[in-house]
This record gives C-alpha cells, sequence and structure tokens, in this order.
C-alpha cells in the first residue's frame, strides 16, 4: 500500500470592514495587518513547527514523500508576514521528495466562470511554483478539491497528467477509492482520490476526546491503513491541521514527527508522492457529470453556493467581472480576483443546524453569514463603480 | 404574583410580559393572585385574579402615572404611592395557599419580601431592568434599595438577558448561583413583513427616552437620505425626548423624510411592521428589547445596539455598538440596497423570534419556581 500524504497550504485576503457608507472612499478592501497578523500566529503555531518537523522526517527517512499545495494569496502574505516559511517550503522542496501541486493562484471559483478566468489563474499559478520554487507541477488540483468532467478536460487541454479528488461513494458506485483512476471524458489525466475516513481520522477526530478511537497512536493509524484493501491511500488535508485546527497540546505536531516511523515498522507500507502515484495503469474510468469537492456532508459545491446570499454575492462578483475585464485596469483586475477567493463564499454559509455549521462557524472572520455577505457587496459595489469610473461611465446617484 | 402594570393600559414590555407568563402559567395548570397598584380594568385571564388597594370600594383607583420615571423627586407624589402600594401588600389579607411569591422589577419588592417571610414562602423576583440603566448612571437611592431589597430576599432571580445577569451580579453583589435568565418572547403575528417589496421604510417603535438612543436613529439616516433618496424614515412612540428629536431631525435636514407618529395602537404597530423593509433600535441601554423581537416575528431585518438582550438570541440581526453612527447607516442602507440580505436576514430573524415562545418561557419559569421552592425548603 502506498500513501499518498498531501497537504494543502491557503490563506485567504481577508476582508476589513467596508461599510456602506465607505464606498468610493478609497480605502481599502482588504485588512493588510489583521491578514498578516493571523498568518505571522499560524506560522508560530503550525507553519513554521511543522514544516521543521517535516523536513527531519524527510532527512532521516528517504523513502518518505510530502505533496504540497500552496496557493498564491498564501505565498503573498507569506512574502510580508514570515518569509522563513517560504524559505522553509524551499528547503522541503530541494530535499527532491516533495512534489508541488498546481492550482488557482486566488484559491478562487474561477471554475465557474466562463473562460479564460480559470487558464488564467492557473498560468499565474504555474508561474508563481516556476518562480518561487522553480517547480513545473505535472498534477492540478481545484479549489476546495473541486472536480468534475468538465475540470478534468480543462486539465487535459492544460497538459496535466493528474488531478486529485475526493473519494466520494457517489461516483465511485462501489469500487475502493484506494486506486488510480483517470478521468472518462480525458483518459491521459489520472485521478488521485482522498480517503475521507482515514484524512478525516487526523483532520477532524484527532484531538476529539469523545471519539471511541481517541488518543490516536501513529501505530494505530498505520496498522489501519495497511489492512485497507487496495493500492494507494490518499492522505488529504490542510496543512494547518498540524498545529492550527488541532494545537500542539493535542500532541499532532508529535503525531506528524513519528509518521514516517511507524509506516517503516509497518510491513507493506510505501509513501508516493502525486507525482510517483499518478504513474502507472488508471484501474478505470470514472465519470463526474456534476463538480464535487471535499466539504461537508454532502460533497458538493453547497458550502459555497448553496443558498441565497452566496448565490446572489456570486452572480454579482461574475457580472462585475464584465465591466472589470472591460476595464483592463491591474489593480482592479486583481481586487476582484481576490474577491473570487472561495473563503469569501464559506462566510456566508448558513445552515441554522448540523455539524457543518460549526465548522463554517470555526473558518469564519465574522460576526454572522448576513455580515459576511453585506461587507462583501460594499466592496463589490464600489470595484464595480471603479471599474466604471475607469470606462468613463458616468455613475448615477 | 406582585406586579406593575396590566393590559390593556401598560405603558412598557413590563405589563405584556406579566400577561403572557401569567396566561402560560395558568394553561399549566398554576392559580396566579395578581397583585397592582392599579385598579383596572384588566383583560381577563381564567385563573388569575387580580388584587388591587381599594379593590372592596367601589370607585377610581389612585392616578395612574404615565411615566414613572419621569417623577419628581424622592419624596415626590409618586413615591408615597409606592409606599403605599408596599403597605397595602405587606398588610393584605386572605392570601392563602400560596407556592412561590413572584416580584417584577423594585415596585413591589418590600412588601413582596414581607409577604414571602410571612407565609414562609421562597420569593422569587424577575428583575426586566435596573435603575442603573433606567436613569444611564444617576439613579435614585431609593430606588436601588428597593431592587436590592428584593434581590437579597429572593431566592432565586430572574434577568431577561444574560447581560442583565452579569450586572445584578456586578452592581447588586446578587450570588451568581441564584440568578438564572429567562428571555422575553412574543407571539406570532398574523400580519408578515411584504420585504421583498420596493418599500424603502426605516422603523423605529418605542418609547422615546434618552436612553432609547433615538437621537443616534437620526443622525445615522441623515447620512442614509442623501444616498438613498426614496429611503423613508419612521419614528412610532411617545416620550419626553419628543420635542428634541423633532428639533435634531429639523437641524439634521431630514425633517421631510423623517416622520413622528406619536403613540400606536398593537395593529397599528403590526400595520406599520408589515409595511416596513428594516427596523432599527439603536437603544443605549436595552435590558431585553421586545419591540426589536416583535419585528423580528414580523420577518423584518433587524438592526440593535450590542448591548440589547435581544441580541443574545439571535444571530440572523445585525450588532452595532450603540454610539457607532456610521455602522447604523451602513447596516441600514445594506439592508434597502441589497434585497437578497434583506429577506434572507427577514426569514432567519423570523425563525428564530418565533423558535421558542411564552410556552417554553413559562415552562422555565416554573422551573426556577421549583428550584426555589426546594432551595428554600433546604435552607430551612
Amino acid at each position: 500500500m502506498k500513501i499518498v500524504f498531501y497537504l494543502h497550504l491557503h490563506q485567504p485576503w481577508r476582508l476589513a470592514r467596508f461599510r456602506y457608507l465607505d464606498l468610493g472612499s478609497g480605502r481599502s478592501y482588504f485588512d493588510l495587518d489583521r491578514n498578516l497578523g493571523i498568518f505571522r500566529g499560524i506560522a508560530e503555531r503550525c507553519y513554521r513547527p511543522a514544516m521543521d518537523r517535516l523536513l527531519r522526517a524527510l532527512e532521516g527517512h528517504p523513502e518518505f514523500r510530502v505533496s504540497l499545495s500552496i496557493t498564491g494569496t498564501f505565498v503573498e502574505q507569506a512574502r510580508l508576514a514570515a518569509p522563513d516559511v517560504i524559505e522553509r517550503v524551499r528547503a522541503l522542496y530541494r530535499t527532491g521528495r516533495v512534489a508541488l501541486v498546481a492550482e488557482t493562484f486566488y484559491h478562487s471559483l474561477a471554475f465557474l466562470l466562463p473562460p479564460p478566468e480559470l487558464a488564467e489563474e492557473v498560468a499565474m499559478h504555474r508561474e508563481l511554483l516556476r518562480s518561487e520554487f522553480g517547480a513545473s507541477p505535472k498534477v492540478l488540483r481545484m479549489t476546495e478539491l473541486a472536480y468534475s468532467d468538465d475540470l478534468a478536460r480543462f486539465a487535459e487541454a492544460e497538459r496535466f497528467q493528474g488531478m486529485l479528488a475526493e473519494g466520494w461513494e457517489g461516483v465511485l458506485r462501489g469500487q475502493p477509492p484506494t486506486y488510480r483512476y483517470c478521468a472518462a471524458p480525458a483518459p491521459t489525466v489520472r485521478l488521485l482520490l482522498r480517503h475521507y475516513p482515514l484524512s478525516d481520522d487526523v483532520g477532524f477526530r484527532f484531538s476529539s476526546t469523545s471519539w471511541s478511537e481517541y488518543p490516536l497512536t501513529t501505530e494505530k493509524y498505520v496498522h489501519w491503513i495497511a489492512r485497507t484493501p487496495g493500492e494507494l491511500v490518499g492522505l488529504f488535508m490542510d496543512f494547518e491541521t498540524f498545529g492550527e485546527h488541532h494545537s500542539a497540546r493535542s500532541g499532532i505536531l508529535e503525531f506528524l514527527s513519528a509518521l514516517p516511523d511507524a509506516a517503516r515498522r509497518e510491513p507493506g507500507l510505501e509513501w508516493a508522492s502525486v507525482e510517483e502515484a499518478i504513474q502507472g495503469d488508471p484501474r478505470a474510468p470514472l465519470s463526474v457529470p456534476y463538480t464535487m469537492s471535499w466539504a461537508d456532508q454532502n460533497r458538493d459545491l453547497g458550502a459555497w453556493l448553496g443558498n441565497d446570499l452566496q448565490r446572489s454575492a456570486f452572480e454579482a462578483v461574475k457580472k462585475v467581472g464584465v465591466v472589470v475585464r472591460q476595464a483592463a485596469d491591474s489593480a482592479i483586475l486583481e481586487d476582484w480576483r481576490k474577491l473570487l477567493t472561495s473563503d469569501h463564499f464559506y462566510y456566508m454559509y448558513v445552515s441554522g443546524h448540523g455539524a457543518d455549521q460549526g465548522v463554517h462557524q470555526y473558518f469564519s472572520s465574522y460576526d454572522s453569514p448576513y455580515d459576511a455577505y453585506a461587507n462583501y457587496m460594499n466592496a463589490l459595489t464600489d470595484l464595480r463603480r471603479r471599474a466604471l469610473e475607469r470606462l468613463g461611465v458616468p455613475i448615477l446617484k | 404574583m406582585v406586579g406593575w402594570e396590566w393590559p390593556p393600559s401598560h405603558t412598557g414590555g413590563l405589563g405584556v410580559h406579566c400577561f403572557e407568563i401569567c396566561k402560560e402559567l395558568t394553561r399549566l395548570g398554576h392559580q396566579i393572585t395578581f397583585l397592582t397598584p392599579f385598579a383596572g380594568p384588566f383583560t381577563p385571564v381564567d385563573g388569575v385574579t387580580f388584587r388591587f388597594p381599594g379593590e372592596s370600594r367601589p370607585g377610581p383607583g389612585p392616578q395612574y402615572p404615565t411615566a414613572y420615571w419621569s417623577g419628581g423627586t424622592a419624596d415626590s407624589p409618586f413615591s408615597d404611592a409606592i409606599d403605599g402600594y408596599n403597605h397595602w401588600i405587606r398588610t393584605l389579607d386572605g392570601i392563602d395557599g400560596v407556592d412561590v411569591v413572584h416580584v417584577h422589577d423594585w415596585f413591589g419588592t418590600i412588601g413582596a419580601s414581607a409577604v414571602a417571610t410571612k407565609l414562609r414562602r421562597p420569593l422569587v423576583m424577575t428583575v426586566h431592568s435596573t435603575e442603573y440603566d433606567r436613569s444611564l448612571g444617576h439613579p435614585w437611592q431609593h430606588i436601588l434599595d428597593k431592587e436590592l431589597i428584593g434581590i437579597r430576599a429572593a431566592t432565586r432571580v430572574i434577568a431577561v438577558s444574560a447581560h442583565l445577569r452579569q450586572q445584578l451580579i456586578d452592581r447588586y453583589s446578587a450570588d451568581p448561583k441564584k440568578v438564572r435568565v429567562i428571555y422575553n418572547a412574543v407571539r406570532p403575528s398574523d400580519r408578515l413583513a411584504s420585504i421583498g417589496s420596493e418599500k424603502r421604510v426605516v422603523l423605529y417603535v418605542g418609547r422615546l427616552a434618552v436612553m432609547k438612543g433615538v437621537d443616534t436613529f437620526l443622525r445615522a439616516a441623515a447620512r442614509v437620505a442623501p444616498i438613498i433618496p426614496d429611503a423613508l424614515f419612521v419614528i412610532a412612540g411617545e416620550g419626553p425626548e419628543y420635542g428634541r428629536l423633532v428639533e435634531l431631525s429639523a437641524a439634521l435636514g431630514i425633517g421631510d423624510r423623517v416622520m413622528f407618529l406619536g403613540k400606536v395602537s398593537d395593529e397599528e404597530r403590526e400595520i406599520l411592521l408589515s409595511g416596513s423593509s428594516v427596523f432599527v433600535l439603536p437603544s443605549v441601554v436595552e435590558p431585553f428589547g421586545i419591540a426589536a423581537l416583535e419585528a423580528m416575528a414580523a420577518g423584518l431585518p433587524t438592526i440593535v445596539s450590542k448591548t440589547s438582550g435581544v441580541a443574545e438570541i439571535s444571530s440572523g440581526i445585525f450588532r452595532v455598538d450603540f454610539w457607532d453612527v456610521e455602522e447604523f447607516a451602513s447596516r441600514m442602507a445594506e439592508l434597502l440596497e441589497y434585497p437578497t440580505l434583506r429577506r434572507t436576514m427577514g426569514e432567519q430573524g423570523r425563525w428564530e423570534a418565533l423558535r421558542e415562545g411564552w410556552p417554553e418561557r413559562a415552562r422555565e419559569t416554573v422551573a426556577i419556581y421549583e428550584e426555589a421552592i426546594e432551595a428554600y425548603g433546604s435552607r430551612a
């Protein structure tokens, strides 16, 4: 059994409180200090200690492999808040046993917009990985692990050899998630699937004292992996799992350090980067006619576009995109793209009940989804005005 | 139950609260003797017996004060009326079979605690607001004393919000172990706000008193008025600030955009709620804020000050610092300008306002009676 251990690094440009009365004021939509403050805190608790541990693990275990995706907004903030975090990623990449994964620069919902937005953002991100790390990734992941047949066709057109997706029963139809698949409409694109029970054991349940398997030891965990039938197991999770979502007190960092050793002692376990794991014949083609994701109970786009607030905001940002493109102003385009970041829509989630609301509140920087929506719409309305002004269109009011 | 007002005559939320809670308590099989200084008329409720000074004699009762907080000095006739009320309670005959003495606010605490002692029954006190808040930090000592008498004598104290509970602990040294929170509730209204429509009315309903922050409402309105030219601002209610507020709206240059409706009936209020787009309760001090809950129950998106008790029970509401005129103005404009926001917030607010009602509050009250009886028994 090969372990594909993939971690996702992302921080959004959170909005400042941009009041309706701030329209036309020229104030920035984004709260630089707050974003960098948050970044520094997470760097201290998570990025630095976890990356140092990964580096030591790679040095001591030639067989160990890690795959990372790093959004453009993460790199932008790291440059300003904690440049040493980028240095650490470089050191990891230099071991030759860390693969970097392509995605949109802005961790955006560009895949739901008309072309050429998605291609441009993926190109921006490819350029970032080349210039910062000297990497040219072969595998693509979409924001929140979104995947569909259309996205596979896009990956093929962009000459990617693999994509990551959720190992969801709904599309596997009885087949195990522990094999390499290929995209039905684009067979050159190999699919690596997230094993969500094993991934969530660490990502969600690790520090839950009410969990029957608490505490999770590395021995127990690698044993579960080893006795899982199949060829590869995708452990895909947020990098912030290690020290942020689960605090250092939970023992999660020690768990990370001990994982390669434990895997070495468990017979039949190997590691593979995403680029190694896509090599070889696929077990079967998979067809996914709708867009699935790795979020919430339904694994769809409900977390971002499930309610009226979210759909209304998305329709609005889509519409503003038309004038933004016409305005052809790089600052306006950049702000618009920062507003496409999926996190803004996630903050507008309302369910009122159920397990998912708790998860959403944890990640939200707002008092309520209504706050998030109003603030977002103010920024967008202001951006639209700027674009129209640039185009010389007189603004009513 | 030692009360004050009872519908149909009431100036604040206290009378409504007593009426609703008594109604539900009788539905649960309890019998209530309701003491009030006023001679009625009383909206009847089966199972509630009304007792008031001079009840055996025909003729009018004491003068009904319209606004007790505007009274002159500590030894004014109003103060005499309070003393008379308490004296009457203390000497009242013919109340037998009482399990709990329940007093609301400070008016009858002296009499209520004396009756509780005489009957050897626990005293429960509900605090709807405090003298510190009503006086904006300039309390009458004799009222504070009466509040303290009740809080000290009560086996259990009920506060209408967590914010108020904390105040009772901090300012009145109430024992945290005996203070519980029971929120107010509203009944569902038949009229629903039609918030999808294009009306542009921002509404305030409540007394025109300093602590209600209506001047913040007007200052925010003055910021919104030029940006949203068809927005109209409606103020329903009466009170000592009326003249000053009318002058302020003129000075702000929005005299033509603000309507002062004066006191409105329950039915008129429902019509107003259903015809508006946004409800604002900008109180400097608001132990609960039942007006906001009524607006939410009608499906009206609502903006309240952060310290309002009602803010504690809803996420479908905008919370603003009471002094932040710009933020109040922005929230008004956002709700007026973004129909999806208006509609979804209205729906969520309605759901939250009606999720629990007076029946739940009555059950919570009974649970506190039982607690009080047990605690009182084990003490004796």
